[in-house]
């Protein structure tokens, strides 16, 4: 457990509505200083609103937000000083020259890298004279992410940077760039769908599903209680009292099972307490938990 | 600061395009100049005036589409965060923004007038009646105002909020607020109150809008329906501010009583009953004119439209107000043994007003030379008719069913009855005048009257109805004035200007007694109670004096000095029916400015105001 002021941000009780809908329903959760916390969920679980709260966009209806120790809403522009933000749709006007941004972005930092930014762009393949508008929505991310870093944040805010990158770009984000700072200790904040290219890096996850954060914790604690338990026969007797299945389903001529709470004793005493008979136990893949989790309809 | 120019540069950057444009729109009329067939009477003229046509059209589109632009695009297009994910202050963001919007539209009508101003000077003004430097005054602030009010309705409507309705109603309300505060000014007169009040409100909608705009960034920021609202409530509670404090002003201005009259004051008084009117100004109140109508009875005192044309019954007992409302007057009747006024029902035309003794009767003369009499009691026209050409002179009822009309015309003044009875207008005399609009004081019961011709220095007792002359009562006597009194006797000016005498004569002009009256340029009788008359006379350039002469002992019983009468603004030629009561004058020595009440049997004298 991290103390608050070891956390790159805090969110306590976030509540956001939009008339009478309600987008985020009190959420907390913490992200620790040089982690890497990756936010799951599908679209319209809340998201975007709860990451727009976070970066002093937009006030909550109820609740708080903290970066770097300091209330994301009233210290919104110093905090932006320390932090690089990709946003999920790209905003930056489309008349301008991607060197415009670049120069207009440079005076507003007290820290900027020039060199960094055209070293990316020139490493994503995005002209520093092209318009903006005019590029593609995976060099749109490019750019934003170029620019997000010359400022060597702090803390890096990615509001699903995947979204309209091919593989070789989306690859290329993770593994060379989010690992890159990752390593070198920048926090990072990622919302994404991408769950198998922030598996690698990420520390902890969390999963929103109709504005409630269902699911907070550790990568690895998370994988090592999520197991697919396939038997080679029917009818299977699972005391739910021991594991808790998430799912159950045929498989075959046999039957599938996913487990959220898995532990190789509980699990073999079971098996000879009921006879089940042949069964095959697979860890799976954060992506397959999100699945299971969230009902499998995504 | 360095941030907010940092944003205005890229906004300059962003639509450097509009300044090509403006740079083209200067060209263009040094090219129609030379353009034959289209380039007008003179080269000067032809780019004095496309160039202003091309800079008042330019600077004003621009001036639209960028203030619906400049921040209401960027939140409907969700493109806000590009700023608000930079370490900038939503001030800045909004200073930034709203100052290169304003240097554009500014700048823009610069570039294309510039140049045309270098070539042609100040032609403008031969066929504009503004210098250039005012055109361009009258055309940016349009502009700038145009600019802030699209921003306003832009956030509002992209918003897609149903709050607009909101804003809707409160933009109504705030309209039919400053539409109250103006009517009610109105009445006063008070332009330069209303310019001020007009000032202030545009000031204070300015201020709405500009320190909305940051606040509804730094409470909305990205979010285009909490800019609609953050703005909303911030441009509506400060208009809600302002008006209170107008309506606050205002209610102080119109609070004013007849004691804080002190300024440009006029005053009216009936000869015989209670009522006189007062309007003026106040210190502080600017130009706003405050009227009062005065019951010297109990000491009270109604406010009434700024409108001196009050009519006093000549019965004393009632007057008419017209209160003036959209060019027509809608007239009421006090009476001095009712509370409340009555409404008679009608509306006329703001001119020629007479009522009848009682007040039960009212003659009206429209500006087509229609006249038209009323029963105030039936609130019903009893005729009305249209009078022979002819310069209008004076009209008064005879007797409740009959108006006496003297009309000038080129030869003689012709002599008038309307007859409600029979709905007819009969000429029933003349009188040769070789001046035009005398009043002929009529005797009490009208049926002669007194014609003081002071150039032929001559007065002549004549048939009120047919104009015959009946006496001639004085001649070659230097005379100033004459008029019957009360009881039927006549009195009359004359003598030299050091040592002028009032003659009394019977009502069929034989002289009773002569009282010496002292240096008097000229005089007017104000009135008498039997037993003394009061005269207004100058003794010396614009230097007045009321004197009460005591008619039974022939002497002057009363006097005051260096005043003003204040006159009974009565346009009935008859004496009043009821006795003189206390007369009002003027006290402007010493910087005094009082009206004060003067009660010529006793010499008391109260101050009014």
């Amino acid at each position: 457990m991290t103390s608050m002021t070891d956390n790159a941000i805090g969110i306590c009780d976030l509540t956001v509505r939009y008339g009478r809908t309600l987008a985020v329903d009190q959420v907390s959760l913490s992200v620790a200083k040089g982690s890497v916390y990756a936010l799951v969920g599908r679209n319209g679980a809340g998201k975007s609103s709860l990451v727009r709260c976070l970066l002093g966009e937009q006030k909550p209806e109820h609740g708080t937000s903290m970066l770097l120790g300091e209330d994301a809403w009233s210290h919104r522009a110093a905090l932006m000083q320390r932090i690089g933000i990709v946003t999920e749709e790209a905003d930056a006007p489309p008349e301008m020259k991607v060197s415009s941004i670049a120069r207009f972005c440079s005076r507003l930092y007290d820290r900027w890298d020039q060199g960094s930014v055209e070293t990316r762009l020139q490493t994503f393949g995005v002209p520093m004279s092209s318009r903006f508008g005019s590029l593609s929505k995976g060099q749109k991310k490019q750019v934003s992410l170029a620019l997000a870093l010359a400022n060597s944040p702090e803390l890096l805010v990615l509001d699903d940077p995947t979204l309209g990158l091919d593989v070789v770009a989306r690859r290329s984000l993770f593994e060379e760039v989010i690992g890159d700072l990752a390593d070198r200790g920048t926090t990072i904040f990622i919302t994404t769908h991408d769950l198998s290219g922030v598996e690698t890096f990420a520390d902890r996850v969390g999963m929103m599903e109709n504005g409630r954060l269902v699911l907070d914790e550790e990568v690895d604690a998370l994988k090592s209680r999520f197991r697919r338990i396939r038997f080679a026969t029917q009818p299977v007797a699972i005391d739910t009292a021991v594991l808790r299945t998430t799912v159950m389903r045929s498989w075959g001529a046999g039957a599938e099972a996913i487990v959220s709470n898995y532990d190789d004793l509980a699990f073999e005493r079971m098996r000879s307490a009921s006879n089940i008979g042949a069964a095959e136990v697979e860890a799976m893949s954060l992506e397959e938990i999100f699945i299971a989790i969230s009902g499998g309809k995504s | 600061m360095r941030n907010a120019l940092a944003i205005a540069a890229r906004e300059f950057e962003e639509k450097r395009f509009v300044a090509y444009a403006a740079v083209a729109f200067a060209i263009v009329p040094f090219i129609l100049s030379v353009i034959p067939g289209i380039n007008g009477r003179s080269p000067q003229e032809t780019i004095a005036l496309s160039s202003l046509i091309f800079a008042t059209g330019f600077g004003v589109a621009l001036a639209v589409m960028s203030g619906a632009s400049f921040v209401g695009r960027d939140l409907s297009d969700n493109r806000m965060s590009f700023y608000f994910s930079r370490p900038v202050a939503s001030a800045s963001i909004w200073f930034g923004k709203l100052t290169a919007g304003l240097l554009m539209v500014v700048g823009c009508f610069a570039v294309i007038i510039a140049p045309a101003w270098l070539v042609v000077g100040e032609f403008w003004k031969s066929f504009w009646s503004l210098t250039l430097a005012e055109s361009t005054k009258y055309v940016l602030t349009i502009a700038l105002a145009l600019f802030l009010i699209t921003h306003v309705i832009s956030t509002f409507a992209r918003s897609r909020s149903p709050l607009i309705v909101i804003d809707f109603a409160a933009a109504v309300v705030c309209g039919l607020a400053i539409r109250y505060l103006i009517v009610l000014l109105a009445t006063g007169w008070a332009v330069e109150v209303m310019k001020w009040t007009a000032t202030a409100l545009a000031l204070a909608l300015a201020v709405g809008i500009v320190a909305g705009g940051a606040w509804q960034l730094e409470r909305g920021r990205t979010d285009r329906r909490r800019n609609h609202l953050a703005l909303s409530q911030f441009l509506w509670g400060t208009m809600a501010a302002a008006l209170l404090l107008a309506a606050g002003y205002v209610g102080w201005v119109l609070s004013v009583t007849p004691g804080d009259l002190s300024i440009d004051f006029h005053a009216t008084r009936s000869t015989s009953g209670p009522f006189a009117m007062i309007t003026g100004r106040s210190p502080g109140r600017g130009d706003y004119h405050a009227g009062f109508l005065l019951n010297t009875d109990d000491g009270s005192s109604v406010r009434i439209g700024n409108l001196s044309a009050v009519v006093y019954t000549r019965d004393g007992r009632s007057v008419i107000v017209p209160r003036m409302e959209g060019g027509v007057a809608n007239l009421w009747i006090y009476r001095r043994d009712l509370k409340k006024p009555i409404d008679i029902g009608l509306t006329v035309e703001a001119q020629g007003l007479f009522v009848s003794d009682d007040g039960g009767r009212v003659a009206t003369l429209s500006s087509l030379n229609i006249l038209s009499v009323y029963d105030v009691a039936q609130k019903r026209s009893l005729a009305s008719v249209r009078l022979p050409d002819g310069r209008y002179m004076r009209a008064f009822f005879v007797s409740p069913d009959v108006v006496r009309l003297y009309l000038n015309t080129k030869e003689k003044l012709k002599i008038v009855e309307l007859d409600v009875r029979v709905r007819g207008l009969r000429e029933t005399g003349s009188l040769a005048t070789a001046t035009f609009a005398r009043i002929y004081p009529d005797a009490p019961a009208a049926h002669m009257l007194v014609r003081p011709e002071r150039g032929a220095d001559v007065v002549t007792l004549n048939d009120a109805r047919t104009g015959a002359l009946i006496t001639t009562l004085a001649s070659g006597t230097q005379v100033k004035t004459a008029r019957f009194l009360r009881d039927g006797r006549i009195a009359i000016v004359d003598g030299p200007d050091s040592a002028t005498v009032l003659h009394i004569l019977s009502a069929a002009g034989a002289p009773q007694r002569d009282i010496p009256l002292g240096p008097a340029r000229s005089s007017i009788f104000v009135g008498d109670d039997g037993t003394r008359c009061v005269l207004a006379v100058e003794t010396a350039a614009g230097v007045g004096q009321l004197i009460a002469v005591d008619l039974n002992r022939g002497v002057i019983a009363q006097r005051v000095d260096k005043v003003v009468w204040v006159p009974s603004g009565t346009l009935d030629p008859r004496p009043p029916i009821e006795p003189l009561r206390d007369v009002f004058y003027g006290d402007y020595s010493d910087r005094k400015n009082h009206i004060v009440s003067w009660n010529p049997a006793t010499g008391g004298k109260r101050r009014i105001i």
